[in-house]
C-alpha cells in the first residue's frame, strides 16, 4: 500500500517498467508446442528461466502484471543465491546496487545485548548476505531474461485453467486480445502463494500459520547507520511486541514490527496509524532528520508446504510449494533455489541425458529444504513473536540474561538462511573415503580465493564438473581417456584441476595451488575429486578416483539406474 | 577453575521444555514453580559457589533490564 493519492507504482526511488502485452501465435490459430511453460515471472520464475537457458532449454513465462511487484517486500538475498546469480551471469548488477552486511545487534529494553556476525572471510567473493529491494531483483532477472533468445516473457497474460495427461500440460490464458491454450510438455509452477496452478490441481498446502500478524514499512530516510540487522525487543517505541529495522539502497528503511494480538489489522494498516507508529519508532532509533513513507504491507507468519512438490508434469517452484516465516529470510533465498534445481533436472530430461524419474529427486531435495526451515523459522518465530505466555516469560529470561551472560546469547541468534546439505537425497553418494575438510556429499561447494578477483566458483562449468586436486596436474591416463568419452557424451561435462606444481594443458582450466591451501580446505591429497552438480552441491568425492566410480556417480546424480 | 557447562542445544531444548511446562501450569502457580526448580537444579550442583553466582547472574538481569 502506498500514501494516498499516489498510485501502487508510484514509488519515491524506482521507476516501474512497463511490459506491453505481445500478442502469442496461438491467438491466431498457429499450433505452438512448447517445451517448458513457466507460470509466474516474480523472481523465482525468471530465475527458473534463466537456469533452463543456461543449459540451453527454451520456456515461456506467463504472468497477469504488466510491472514488476508492487513493493520492497523480500529483500535478503543470501550468499548462496549470489552463487546462482553468478552462474546466470547476473551477479554484477546485484552486487553493484546491493547493500553487503555482516553484523547485527539486538536491543532488549532499549539496551544493546548482543551482536551478532555472519560467516564471512576474504575467501568469499559474496557478502553473506546482500539487501536489495524485490523491485531491482526482478528487474534485473527480467532484463537478463529479455537478452536471450531462449526466454520468452508474456505479460499481461493471466492463466486460469491447467490439466494434464501422459503428453504434456496445456494452460488456459487469458489475455487482453482474447484466451488461448498453451501446450507444453512440462510446466513449472512459481505462481505464488495463492497459486492457480496449485488450485487448479485441488492441490493444498499442510502445516500451521502462526497467530501473529506484522507489517512491513519502508522510508526514505538519510541515515549514516551501516548496514546491519536490527532487532529491538520491549523498546520503548513498543513496548509490546517485537521490532526489525534493515537498510536498503537508495536510503530506505525497512521497518518490521509485529501487531498486539488485540489490534485490529485493517485499522493498523490505515495510513495514519502507519505514519503514528512509524514516526515513534523512528524517535526511538535515534533519527533526527526527516523521512517520507514510501509503502507498507500486512503479513502473516506460516509453515506451509505442499506434501509434493511434483504433480505429474507440473512441479512447484517458491511461494507456490510453500510458505514460510519471514524471520531467517527464507522465502526468496529457498525459492531461487528451488528454481535451480528444478531447472537442471528439467533440462537434463529434455535433452535425453536423464531419465523422467530424475524429477522425483526434486521433492526430496527441495522439501527437505522446506522442513529444515520450519524447524529452524520455528524457533525464530517463537523467539521473536512468542506465542504463548510460557514462550514469552522464556523470551524475555534469555534476553535479560544475555545482556550480561555469553551463554545466553545464542537464543537471540536469528538463524539467517543456511544453504541445505542433499545428504540423504537419492542423487547423493555417502562418503566411503575418510576426508578431514571440505564439503560433504549433498552440501555445495566451498568458495576459494585463487587471486585477485578470482575465486574457485568462477572456473565452474555449466554442467556436472569434475574438481581434481593433483601435485602436477597431470591425470592418470585411464582417467584422461574416460574424461574424453564423457566430455563426448556431455559438452556441458567440465573439468577444473587444482595443481601443486605450475601445470600445462589439462582437460580444463589448471589452478594453482603452491602452498597447499586449496587442497587444505578440500581436505585433499594426490588424486582427490569431488563431483559436483550444476547447482554446485557435490554428488561424490574419492581420495582417489577410480574412473569406473565416476561413471556410478554421474549415473545416480542424474536420477540412475 | 573451568566447570563443564551444557552444550548449547540442549539448553534449547530445556527452553522449549520449560515453555511448554509453564503453558501447561495456571499463571498463578509459575513463580512456585519456578522458585522449586531454582532449588532442584542447586540440588545437583555440587558447589555452593556456583549456585550463589547464578543467583547473582539472575538478579542483575533483572536489575538492569527493569523487568517487569
Amino acid at each position: 500500500m502506498r500514501p494516498a493519492g499516489r498510485a501502487e507504482t508510484d514509488s519515491l526511488y524506482f521507476d516501474y517498467p512497463h511490459f506491453p502485452f505481445v500478442r502469442p501465435p496461438e491467438l491466431d490459430g498457429r499450433a505452438v508446442r512448447h517445451r517448458v511453460a513457466i507460470v509466474g515471472a516474480g523472481p523465482v520464475g525468471v530465475t527458473a528461466a534463466l537456469e533452463l537457458a543456461r543449459h540451453g532449454i527454451e520456456s515461456v513465462v506467463l504472468d497477469d502484471k504488466a510491472t514488476v511487484n508492487d513493493g520492497s517486500r523480500a529483500i535478503c538475498i543470501s550468499r548462496h543465491s549470489l552463487e546462482i546469480l553468478q552462474q546466470l551471469g547476473i551477479d554484477e548488477r546485484f552486487t553493484a546496487k546491493g547493500l553487503g552486511w555482516t553484523q547485527g545487534r539486538t536491543y532488549f529494553r532499549d539496551r544493546e545485548i548482543y551482536r551478532f556476525e555472519m560467516p564471512h572471510s576474504d575467501q568469499e567473493r559474496f557478502y553473506p548476505m546482500v539487501n536489495l529491494q524485490q523491485q531491482y531483483i526482478e528487474q534485473f532477472l527480467i532484463d537478463k531474461a529479455e537478452e536471450s533468445d531462449l526466454v520468452e516473457l508474456r505479460w499481461q497474460s493471466a492463466v486460469t485453467g491447467v490439466s494434464q495427461d501422459d503428453r504434456g500440460v496445456t494452460l488456459e490464458v487469458t489475455t487482453p486480445e482474447g484466451d488461448y491454450r498453451l501446450e507444453a510438455d512440462y510446466l513449472l509452477a512459481a505462481d505464488g502463494a495463492r497459486s492457480v496452478v496449485r488450485k487448479a490441481f485441488d492441490l493444498s498446502l499442510h502445516g500451521e500459520a502462526y497467530e501473529g500478524r506484522y507489517v512491513i514499512a519502508d522510508v526514505r530516510m538519510k541515515s549514516d547507520f551501516p548496514t546491519e540487522r536490527r532487532a529491538f525487543f520491549h523498546s520503548s517505541a513498543l513496548p509490546d511486541s517485537t521490532l526489525l529495522v534493515h537498510k536498503q539502497p537508495d536510503d530506505i528503511w525497512r521497518i518490521d514490527y509485529q501487531l498486539g494480538p488485540d489490534e485490529d489489522p485493517e485499522q493498523a494498516v490505515e495510513e495514519a496509524n502507519i505514519r503514528e507508529r512509524v514516526a515513534t519508532i523512528i524517535a526511538m532509533l535515534g533519527e533526527e532528520g526527516g523521512w517520507e513513507l514510501e509503502w507498507w504491507s500486512l503479513y502473516k507468519a506460516h509453515t506451509l508446504a505442499l506434501d509434493d512438490y511434483r504433480h505429474g508434469r507440473v512441479l512447484f517452484i517458491g511461494d507456490s510449494a510453500h510458505l514460510v516465516p519471514i524471520f531467517g529470510v527464507r522465502g526468496l533465498n529457498n525459492g531461487l533455489a528451488d528454481a535451480v534445481n528444478a531447472g537442471w533436472k528439467l533440462a537434463r530430461v529434455l535433452q535425453g541425458q536423464a531419465p523422467d524419474r530424475l524429477l522425483d529427486s526434486y521433492t526430496p531435495e527441495r522439501r527437505g529444504a522446506t522442513l529444515d526451515v520450519f524447524a529452524n523459522a520455528g524457533r525464530s518465530t517463537r523467539f521473536m513473536t512468542p506465542p504463548t505466555r510460557g514462550y514469552r516469560l522464556m523470551r524475555d529470561a534469555a534476553l535479560a540474561l544475555a545482556f550480561h551472560n555469553d551463554y545466553a546469547s545464542g537464543f537471540a541468534d536469528p538463524r539467517q538462511v543456511t544453504p541445505y546439505t542433499y545428504a540423504e537425497s537419492p542423487l547423493t553418494l555417502a562418503d566411503r573415503d575418510a576426508f578431514s575438510a571440505g564439503p560433504i556429499p549433498g552440501a555445495p561447494l566451498i568458495n576459494r580465493r585463487l587471486g585477485e578477483d578470482d575465486f574457485l566458483l568462477d572456473h565452474l562449468g555449466r554442467g556436472f564438473t569434475l574438481l581434481l586436486f593433483s601435485e602436477d596436474g597431470r591425470l592418470p591416463d585411464d582417467l584422461d581417456k574416460r574424461l574424453v568419452d564423457l566430455r563426448a557424451r556431455d559438452p556441458e561435462f567440465t573439468v577444473v584441476t587444482l595443481s601443486r606444481q605450475v601445470a600445462e594443458e589439462g582437460p580444463g582450466p589448471i589452478l594453482p595451488d603452491p602452498d597447499g591451501d586449496h587442497f587444505a580446505a578440500y581436505g585433499a591429497t594426490n588424486g582427490t575429486a569431488y563431483l559436483v552438480r550444476p547447482d554446485r552441491h557435490v554428488v561424490a568425492r574419492w581420495q582417489r578416483l577410480d574412473p569406473a566410480a565416476l561413471d556410478t556417480a554421474l549415473m545416480t546424480a542424474l536420477g540412475g539406474e | 577453575m573451568t566447570t563443564p557447562t551444557l552444550p548449547f542445544a540442549d539448553l534449547e531444548q530445556v527452553y522449549e521444555q520449560l515453555a511448554t511446562t509453564l503453558d501447561g501450569l495456571p499463571e498463578e502457580q509459575e513463580r512456585l514453580f519456578l522458585a522449586q526448580l531454582a532449588l532442584a537444579l542447586a540440588h545437583r550442583v555440587s558447589d555452593v559457589d556456583q549456585v550463589m553466582a547464578a543467583i547473582e547472574e539472575a538478579r542483575r538481569g533483572v536489575e538492569d533490564t527493569g523487568s517487569r
